[in-house]
């Protein structure tokens, strides 16, 4: 059964009318033509489709789109700001900290996430935290950098 | 991997649920959805309705009331390995949210979702393409266990890592049905049946979980042995309490048995007794007795029974430790 909703996703509130059983990463992608969030495994194991929901890091393919209704749904096309990367973004690619990028979106928002809720934490946090979000080319070990990178820099908000 | 189809409800109120739980014979409740969402799109769970709980705003809080800590059902994972109340007085069961899934599935999974998870099984939790080379098995809506090959029982096994944490603190849970709300402890919710884990009324839900004013008493740990720490289920969980100065003491398992597990054995042998060397060693050997692990995962019933008795030894260890800082 479809349905007619209103999603906030990066600030801009979209009237589309979706199924019932579409999960938000569907409907960002296929729907909206927001394709920075990446469909991995599709089963929340990987962390390729993270977004922001209310800031907090959700796996997009394990929620119905439905249920973000009323939420604030930040994707990765919605960090920069006019123009400008986020510092995370430049940290990544300063520090080298992707190759085929295809997990760098998740990677990102799942840091973000991270930084917004303890501005410095430690490497172990960091590696714990973002565990679950996989890279099959780069590794792990410049992303674990980039991130520190900010979390050191940054005494503002990231 | 697309869901499958069905009728999506939004309650507004706990009764609400309950009446179309009680309608709708197939519903199933939809919290953090990192469980139920995955056996969907597996298609080994295909309701014809779903309730989305998560709109019911009153079901996500940690309070104390009268002693007793109350955790409300929707409170997500993560909230308990982050708040002091419940990282301060009950490391176990903070050790336990912390050790759930991923970072993603802390945020996104609830308390009582955890506690409701289904039954795990390698036979189960596969797509239908893995499982369409044998018979659909007892658990998907066939008639054979492929784990002892036998009809019309199932022998999946229960992986919650919160459970055990909440079992050694006594604790008990509220099921509200549309007639109220009766509070048992949290043992008496699971059936031992792998095909039908839970023992919820049709319009039962799990709305709170309370702890006792006694088990902040002791000193609690749980350590999960996993293939991947960052977030698989476990192979094994062992959840220990321990009042050092009483001399008493809790153990809990999971993923050995269709459902979770006290180590009653092994409580009885340290009742009094002081955490010796000698103790431990000897506690530890019991361990593997406590349950019938069969092969429902790769990992074969010998190494979880070895596993159960280390990661017993582990804990304990552990808490002589804490309760000496």
């Amino acid at each position: 059964m479809k349905q007619a909703i209103e999603l906030n996703i990066n600030g801009d509130v979209h009237e589309i009318l979706v199924a019932t059983h579409h999960t938000l990463l569907e409907v960002l992608r296929d729907q909206l033509g927001l394709t920075g969030t990446k469909r991995g495994c599709d089963l929340g194991a990987c962390g390729a489709c993270t977004v922001l929901i209310e800031g907090e890091a959700y796996l997009s393919c394990l929620m119905l789109a439905v249920d973000a209704i009323g939420k604030q749904v930040v994707t990765i096309e919605g960090l920069s700001e006019a123009g400008d990367l986020h510092p995370l973004q430049s940290a990544f690619v300063d520090q080298g900290a992707l190759q085929c990028g295809f997990c760098t979106p998740g990677m990102i928002l799942t840091a973000k996430a991270i930084l917004d809720e303890e501005k410095h934490p430690t490497e172990e946090v960091i590696k714990q935290k973002m565990a679950g979000n996989l890279c099959r080319c780069t590794g792990y070990k410049k992303v674990v950098e980039a991130v520190m990178r900010v979390a050191e820099e940054s005494g503002q908000e990231v | 991997m697309r869901l499958p189809k069905f009728e999506y409800f939004e309650p507004k109120n706990i009764k609400e649920a309950g009446a179309i739980l009680k309608n709708e014979s197939s519903a199933k409740i939809l919290a953090g959805g990192t469980d139920l969402l995955v056996n969907m799109k597996h298609r080994v769970e295909c309701p014809a309705v779903i309730v989305n709980i998560k709109r019911i705003g009153e079901l996500d809080y940690i309070r104390q009331d009268n002693g007793d800590i109350r955790i409300g059902a929707l409170t997500p994972l993560k909230r308990l390995h982050m708040t002091a109340l419940i990282t301060e007085n009950f490391a176990g069961l903070a050790e336990a949210a912390f050790a759930v899934g991923s970072y993603h599935h802390q945020v996104m999974g609830t308390l009582a979702g955890n506690i409701c998870q289904q039954n795990r099984c390698m036979y189960f939790n596969q797509s239908k393409w893995w499982r369409s080379s044998r018979p659909t098995c007892y658990k998907a809506g066939g008639e054979i266990c492929h784990v002892v090959n036998k009809k019309e029982i199932c022998y999946s096994t229960y992986c919650g890592d919160m459970t055990p944490a909440l079992l050694v603190l006594n604790a008990k849970i509220s099921l509200t049905g549309i007639d109220g709300t009766r509070e048992i402890l949290i043992e008496e919710l699971f059936s031992g049946d792998g095909k039908a884990p839970l023992s919820l009324k049709p319009d039962e839900i799990l709305t709170e979980i309370s702890i006792p004013p006694d088990a902040n008493k002791g000193v609690a740990s749980y350590i999960k042995f996993a293939n991947r720490d960052s977030i698989d289920f476990p192979i094994v969980g062992t959840a220990l309490w321990a009042s050092i100065e009483k001399k008493e003491y809790r153990v809990a398992f999971t993923a050995v048995d269709r459902k979770p597990v006290r180590g009653q054995n092994v409580e009885a042998f340290l009742k009094g007794k002081k955490l010796d060397e000698k103790t431990i060693k000897a506690a530890s050997a019991l361990a593997a007795k406590e349950a019938k692990p069969l092969k429902t995962s790769v990992y074969s019933p010998s190494h979880k029974r070895r596993m159960m008795g280390q990661l017993l030894q582990s804990a304990l260890n552990k808490v002589v430790r804490r309760s000496t800082q």
